[in-house]
């Protein structure tokens, strides 16, 4: 959200762009069926042979089951960084198949649509959990345009689900590394009642724009402006998290749905107790789908 | 007379809605830059909540970056903008 950039992670995709084409080519030829298999021998030669990349899953990992060592640690690694795989490959699935390909069950989507119908401009909270492409089927049927707040580093191959048909992106993206981060494109986005979709779980910037809260017993800095957003504009902030549930099911998770009044903008820390219920939202989650939170470097640096 | 006016408003509405509690309206420069390391020192939350001020008080959107960049380099522009938004709405 500003230009002193110090964020610790990156977009950038670790696999060669042929990699990425192989298995796109395999979505084509036979679906995940054809493609999760494959997946197998590309996790476990990261996982063996780039400990770097293990590492990175040591982060988080460490945190959520201290004190786990040798095969057993090696096992989470595994897991979590073939629930990515697959997130990756749903993600493909999506733009190459389309939406419903996907099942996808939303049990709180009716309220969601109700927020989105009151025209005060909806905030939705989304996290590095799943696949956000699970949600594109309902996320398209809500009333007004969804903006979404997404950065795209040199280096990231993997495509978005929409570019692999070649159509029109049904999604308007602002972009934070531009000027003020994006930030007046989202208010006056928010001000005529429209969506605006932005990441909750990575910093962008600097520590002056984020909150300290404990996520998983240490504390993480949190970006701020979504909650700012959320207090200037009224607008209501809605956080999802879309789960995988089987090879193809998918559930959307409607976890709080959080309005702040305007007088709690100012000074930022007034805003930690709203920030805190999505965090202690995002601890439930992990409890329960330890292998479904992707962030792969040290948040709580 | 009434540009001179705008700016000091604007400079008063600053100090008092983003809480610079620590900084008295003679000490901003019409020209010095609102955001960044010199200048006044706002960031991109501060810019929320400016917008939304803006908008308030004077009935004027700053839309997208293009806007901002020429509105919000300073209080000079700022005042500049919100009088040529203004004339123009009152010229239809």
């Amino acid at each position: 959200m500003t230009s002193k950039n110090d964020k610790k992670w990156s977009s950038r995709s670790v696999g060669a762009p042929w990699q990425h084409r192989f298995f796109y080519f395999l979505i084509r030829l036979g679906g995940r069926h054809i493609a999760y298999p494959f997946l197998y021998p590309v996790v476990l030669y990261y996982l063996l042979f780039k400990p770097e990349e293990r590492r990175k899953s040591r982060y988080y990992l460490d945190r959520r089951f201290p004190g786990r060592q040798g095969f057993a640690a090696l096992k989470d690694s595994f897991r979590m960084i073939m629930g990515l795989s697959r997130s990756l490959v749903d993600r493909a699935l999506v733009g190459i198949c389309g939406p419903e390909i996907l099942h996808t069950e939303f049990p709180e989507g009716q309220r969601l649509a109700d927020l989105a119908n009151a025209s005060e401009g909806l905030i939705i909270l989304t996290t590095h959990v799943g696949c956000w492409q699970a949600a594109m089927v309902y996320l398209s049927k809500l009333k007004g345009p969804v903006h979404m707040l997404m950065q795209q580093d040199e280096g990231d191959i993997d495509r978005h689900y929409f570019e692999h048909s070649d159509q029109e992106n049904p999604y308007r993206i602002i972009d934070p590394t531009g000027f003020l981060g994006g930030t007046l494109e989202m208010v006056a986005a928010l001000n005529r009642g429209e969506i605006v979709s932005i990441m909750g779980d990575r910093r962008q910037g600097s520590e002056e724009n984020s909150l300290a809260v404990d996520f998983l017993s240490a504390p993480v800095h949190f970006p701020a402006a979504a909650w700012k957003l959320a207090a200037v504009t009224g607008a209501p902030l809605a956080v999802l998290f879309p789960i995988k549930t089987g090879p193809d099911r998918y559930r959307i998770e409607l976890a709080e749905v959080i309005k702040i009044p305007k007088q709690d903008s100012r000074p930022i820390e007034r805003l930690t107790p709203y920030l805190t219920r999505y965090v202690k939202a995002l601890e439930n989650l992990c409890t329960k789908e330890p292998y479904q939170f992707f962030n792969f470097y040290d948040m709580w640096e | 007379m009434l540009e001179t006016s705008l700016q000091e408003q604007l400079k008063k509405l600053i100090i008092e809605e983003l809480n610079l509690e620590d900084i008295d309206a003679s000490e901003i420069k019409d020209g010095d830059p609102l955001f960044g390391d010199e200048g006044l020192g706002l960031d991109s939350l501060d810019a929320v909540e400016l917008v939304v001020l803006i908008q308030k008080h004077f009935a004027v959107e700053i839309k997208d970056m293009e806007e901002g960049r020429e509105a919000l380099a300073s209080i000079s522009a700022l005042s500049d903008f919100i009088e040529t938004r203004r004339a123009g709405v009152s010229g239809q």
